[in-house]
């Protein structure tokens, strides 16, 4: 009994001490937390939002008395009333009056603002290099350009010296030939360059005739350098969280200006790797951030003044164009058709000024009709339906899907030699946009 | 001559080459501009905002507004109606009375709520309603205000109508979310919410806003 007794004790001991050492740290490490937990949505340590920045406010106003702080701290109110300061910043912060702590602890306050007074602000990490990819195939077709340029050059001089010399070993040897005719005046070479001609020039005239109207690559200069990159790429924003559009109508939709407040109301710096623009000049993003506070009307010294109402749209220029007479649902191909948006747009994501990734041409969509399988119904012996319920109207496909035995003219099932049913494979293997009418004019012009 | 000619040629096709770049920035031409450049009014074109909509002082004969806000009061058609209270400290309090209009969702809007849970609120608080998105990401993102986590005490107490007043006119940092979602979607994402907090929905939201009355 006794030493499992000593045992008990010295545990308790250690318990004891272990714990009034613990709880001493509790209230210093968890500065951070409770700044987090507490204050953090409305205050940030160094830049101020929705109530000012925290860094240094020893040095300001009334707060280097720690009473004043656990006073303002618990109840915000009552301690504006007696002091200028507070009611200023009151004002200057649009009336936004500080939620009350009041059952924030003198020692947790003490532990927020030591927190406060260590915090560094967090190191921009700048990876260097990374600059635009110099694409080397331009500087190689110039290369090849240069070479087969100058080695025909020397054919035709070698050429030129060959007949020369043709002419003085002629002319030392006394032949008599008739002057040449030159290679302008030749019949021959006249039709090989006509033939030449008509050639090249009909390819370039097709080509340029079908490739009006079309836009594949366009890539237009934005009223804002917005990056998707950054967007939705690094910052992993959802599309739909600006094109939600896309998932409800047929337009993909361009947000309004207030949707990019959502976060640049708390957002007024850039602070990621270097951007660089589709000609390689270097782009500020604190500046084009600027440029959207300009179009909101939004004054970052003064957040809570801002009015989503006086907001201006920015007029972004569109980029992916249809004519007007195709009908194009956007919602029916990512929500029923379970297209994701890349397969169209590209890698969206890895762009920072968007290019048309796609053709969009009438052959684009026919061929991507031909070969996309639909999401077909289908519904199995003990009754479980998969598929989109939509296309149970296709009963014929549903038939032909499945493997089925052969049956006489008289309905009775012909047998093989050995006396076994005769099964012979499914008649499709699949459903594509094609089967279900996908390519029928009236789809899309209507 | 000879010499020169060949100069000036290998000059300008070497300058003719290195001109070629694949950065694209006009749009090309068209066959038949008017029918690919619709002549009706476009939604948000510049015309539609700029000169109609500033010039409110000259509302007369003629002018047109498209993009006008629609008549106080009205309700599309398969619209919820109205939310009663104005963006104040007094709508606010006014919140906690009102009830989540709309009953239990089914698993298939459950689905749903949680999509428009990912796409509009999760990039802040969280996929895991833990106030840690990735905007957000311990304070490592771009973001610096601290997003509200979902999963402690005092936001598993908020009531429905207070988190709908938050959603649609914006609380804090966080701006109106009333021009992304609409009136039914933002109540099944607070349906979604409460039930991810393992709070039961209707009648869990009824003792609550008693108890913030109570206060």
């Amino acid at each position: 009994m006794i030493p499992c007794n000593s045992i008990v004790k010295k545990l308790s001991l250690c318990t004891f001490v272990f714990l009034a050492f613990f709880s001493l740290q509790v209230s210093a490490q968890d500065g951070k937390q409770l700044f987090q937990g507490n204050c953090a949505s409305c205050h940030n340590p160094f830049q101020n939002g929705t109530g000012p920045a925290l860094k240094g406010l020893e040095d300001r106003g009334p707060w280097g008395d720690r009473n004043n702080i656990y006073a303002w701290v618990h109840n915000p109110v009552g301690f504006m009333a007696t002091n200028k300061y507070t009611q200023d910043l009151k004002a200057q912060y649009g009336g936004t009056m500080m939620t009350a702590f009041p059952g924030l602890k003198t020692e947790e306050i003490d532990a927020i603002v030591s927190y406060i007074n260590e915090v560094q602000p967090p190191v921009a990490t700048k990876p260097t290099g990374g600059g635009s990819g110099t694409d080397n195939s331009g500087r190689n077709a110039l290369i090849f350009g240069v070479i087969s340029l100058i080695l025909a050059i020397i054919a035709l001089i070698l050429m030129q010296v060959n007949s020369n010399l043709k002419k003085l070993s002629d002319d030392k040897e006394g032949i008599l030939r008739p002057e040449a005719v030159p290679f302008w005046k030749n019949k021959i070479y006249i039709a090989m360059t006509i033939i030449v001609l008509f050639v090249v020039g009909g390819f370039y005239v097709v080509k340029g005739a079908i490739g009006m109207g079309r836009q594949i690559g366009y890539e237009p200069e934005q009223p804002i350098f917005y990056s998707h990159k950054v967007h939705a790429g690094i910052n992993q924003i959802n599309c739909l969280y600006c094109h939600g559009n896309a998932w409800e109508s047929k337009h993909a939709a361009i947000p309004s200006t207030n949707v990019c407040m959502n976060c640049h109301k708390n957002i007024g710096e850039y602070k990621g790797d270097p951007l660089f623009d589709a000609d390689g000049k270097e782009v500020n993003g604190t500046e084009q951030i600027k440029k959207l506070y300009a179009y909101a009307g939004f004054d970052p010294l003064n957040p809570n003044a801002w009015d989503a109402n006086k907001a201006k749209s920015i007029p972004w220029i569109k980029i992916h164009n249809l004519p007007d007479h195709v009908y194009f649902n956007h919602s029916q191909h990512i929500r029923a058709g379970n297209v994701q948006c890349q397969t169209c747009h590209g890698e969206i994501t890895a762009m920072d000024e968007v290019k048309q990734f796609s053709e969009l041409s009438m052959g684009w969509c026919i061929n991507c009709h031909r070969q996309t399988k639909v999401n077909f119904y289908n519904i199995d012996s003990t009754g479980t339906e998969t598929g989109n319920k939509f296309y149970s109207i296709y009963e014929k496909f549903r038939k032909d899907l499945m493997p089925d035995t052969l049956k006489d003219n008289g309905g009775k099932y012909i047998l093989d030699k050995n006396g076994k049913f005769i099964i012979h494979p499914s008649k499709m293997d699949s459903v594509t946009v094609k089967d279900i009418g996908g390519i029928e004019c009236q789809k899309c012009h209507y | 001559m000879r010499k020169n000619f060949i100069i000036t040629v290998m000059v300008s096709a070497a300058i003719m080459m290195a001109s070629c770049k694949d950065v694209r920035r006009s749009p090309g031409r068209y066959y038949m501009p008017d029918m690919t450049y619709s002549r009706a009014y476009e939604t948000y074109a510049e015309l539609d905002t700029n000169i109609f909509t500033n010039k409110t002082s000259d509302l007369g004969e003629g002018k047109i507004f498209y993009n006008a806000l629609p008549v106080h009061g009205t309700v599309a058609r398969g619209e919820m109606p109205e939310y009663p209270y104005k963006n104040d400290s007094l709508g606010y309090a006014m919140s906690a009375t009102v009830v989540n209009p709309l009953p239990a969702l089914s698993a298939d809007e459950m689905k749903e709520a949680e999509r428009l849970y990912l796409v509009n609120c999760g990039i802040c608080h969280g996929p895991k309603l833990d106030g840690n998105g990735p905007l957000y990401n311990d304070g490592n993102g771009p973001y610096t205000a601290a997003p509200k986590n979902f999963m402690i005490d005092a936001m598993k107490a908020m009531p429905e109508g207070t988190m709908f007043h938050s959603v649609t006119y914006g609380k804090n940092a966080m701006g109106s979310y009333a021009s992304q979602l609409t009136t039914k979607q933002r109540w099944e994402i607070i349906h979604y919410i409460k039930s991810k907090q393992g709070v039961g929905a209707p009648a869990a939201a009824a003792k609550d806003s008693t108890a913030m009355a109570a206060k």
